[in-house]
């Protein structure tokens, strides 16, 4: 065959369209996973979080059977790191963030796309966050490495050292109690007057096709948030490349794994370079935004709306900041953990989901009583 | 004022663009704020808004409440009226 096949040729591409999938999906159901984490707190409103539980649950069977039938060589994918109280905290300052900005950072990029104007500062405020984060990186990595918790292995099985069928399997048994409820009572569907409304159990079951299909052709689930670091240390190194080049975390290549369709190395990090990094989620990235804009557009619903309250642009500002800050505190963001790690029982996402809830709450408290008034 | 008006005040607020979920939370916030007038017919809310998700969390939030709502849509928004219940 004279078409060889390369592993970039192969995972951008298919980075694009999982990213342009999941936007259009998420901007037709609302899929808002801030909202979800917040509205537990401000309206005691549970509707997106049960979608959120079913997501898992089904993300949970998709990889387990892909895991026992041998089509995930990767197993714990690469780039989860051990269960440290750096990853509490970066959930609970990203659940802070995530609601300050009026999204997360995949939110971000599809409301982005459909036309809001909050979420093009939410989103700057990301890339300032997470290229900031470099800053800190030297005494926040050791305080992480200072507060491995347990074996420090990655996921609870490893843990315990035992086969991930049977705790997979009783997290399934247990979770289905509820969704059997849930499903039989109507509480996972709702009415609505939108265009082209997805229903959001529809679109968790979509989004958890699209975790594993990225895990199966990518090699790991949707990640997004070191692009954002990348493209802040692209800027920075032409602003002050002195100080620049004195930062370690930039030199940093976590990514390293041999990519199993093709048996290329993989090799990447926050760096500016173009390399596997930027392969798999600079095309994410992007097709998020197409997503959104395109769901929006098709919808009749496309338009650029500035004109609101200069409060707003701080929080939406302030928001991404703290949020893209977290994301490399913890290390990653609420879509790797939830859509990917959660699904593995790995033990650093179960950390940082745990951190969301408090987070969430106090960004609820800080969005009512400093920026949504009138 | 005292006579009874014939077609109700309207309150218009315009939240397209805003931060979730302000439009909820602007709703909420004048369904308490009015609810007498509300109630007897003499204030109409007319929210213009943006966010899908409002377009199903404020309907909720209204006729919990008891009053009556109608989601329309106008160009690429959506406008939503809350007005006395039937």
């Amino acid at each position: 065959m004279g078409l060889t096949l390369t592993a970039y040729g192969v995972i951008m591409p298919i980075s694009l369209i999982l990213g342009g999938a999941a936007g259009f999906i998420m901007h037709r159901a609302g899929f808002c996973m801030a909202g979800a984490f917040r509205d537990l707190f401000l309206f005691r409103q549970t509707f997106m979080l049960r979608q959120l539980l079913l997501l898992v649950v089904v993300s949970m069977i998709l990889f387990e059977a892909a895991r026992l039938v041998g089509l995930l060589p990767l197993y714990p994918f690469p780039l989860l790191g051990p269960p440290t109280l750096a990853s509490l905290a970066g959930g609970a300052l990203f659940g802070v963030g995530m609601v300050l900005a009026g999204g997360c950072v995949v939110g971000t990029l599809y409301k982005a796309g459909a036309g809001s104007a909050l979420s093009a500062v939410a989103l700057i405020g990301l890339i300032a966050g997470s290229t900031l984060y470099g800053e800190i990186h030297p005494w926040w990595g050791a305080f992480a490495r200072a507060t491995i918790l347990g074996k420090g292995r990655l996921t609870l099985p490893e843990e315990f050292g035992i086969d991930p069928l049977l705790p997979i399997t009783l997290s399934v048994a247990v979770a289905a109690v509820p969704l059997c409820y849930w499903i039989r009572t109507g509480k996972l569907q709702r009415r609505s007057a939108v265009s082209g409304y997805v229903q959001p159990w529809l679109a968790a079951v979509l989004l958890a096709l699209t975790g594993l299909f990225s895990y199966l052709l990518v090699g790991m689930p949707l990640g997004i948030t070191t692009a954002y670091t990348k493209l802040g240390a692209f800027v920075e190194q032409f602003i002050v490349p002195g100080h620049f080049a004195g930062l370690a975390f930039f030199k940093g290549l976590p990514l390293n794994y041999l990519y199993p369709l093709t048996q290329e190395r993989l090799i990447g990090g926050p760096g500016p370079a173009f390399d596997a990094v930027a392969a798999v989620q600079y095309p994410l990235l992007l097709g998020l935004v197409l997503g959104g804009l395109l769901s929006a557009i098709l919808a009749k619903e496309f338009r650029f709306y500035f004109r609101v309250p200069l409060r707003q642009y701080g929080s939406a500002f302030a928001g991404g900041l703290v949020m893209g800050l977290a994301s490399r505190m913890t290390p990653g963001c609420n879509v790797w953990h939830v859509f990917g790690g959660l699904p593995i029982l790995a033990s650093q996402s179960l950390l940082f989901v745990l951190g969301l809830f408090p987070g969430a709450w106090l960004g609820g408290k800080l969005l009512t009583r400093l920026i949504i008034r009138d | 004022m005292d006579s009874e008006p014939k077609t109700p005040q309207v309150l218009e607020f315009d939240i397209r663009g805003q931060i979730c979920p302000a439009s909820l939370l602007i709703a909420l916030k004048e369904m308490n704020s009015c609810k007498d007038q509300l109630r007897n017919g003499e204030v109409q809310l007319v929210i213009k808004t943006d966010n899908r998700d409002a377009t199903i969390t404020i309907p909720d939030a209204v006729e919990n409440m008891g009053y009556a709502v109608n989601v329309q849509r106008v160009d690429d928004y959506y406008v939503i009226v809350v007005e006395q219940g039937h």
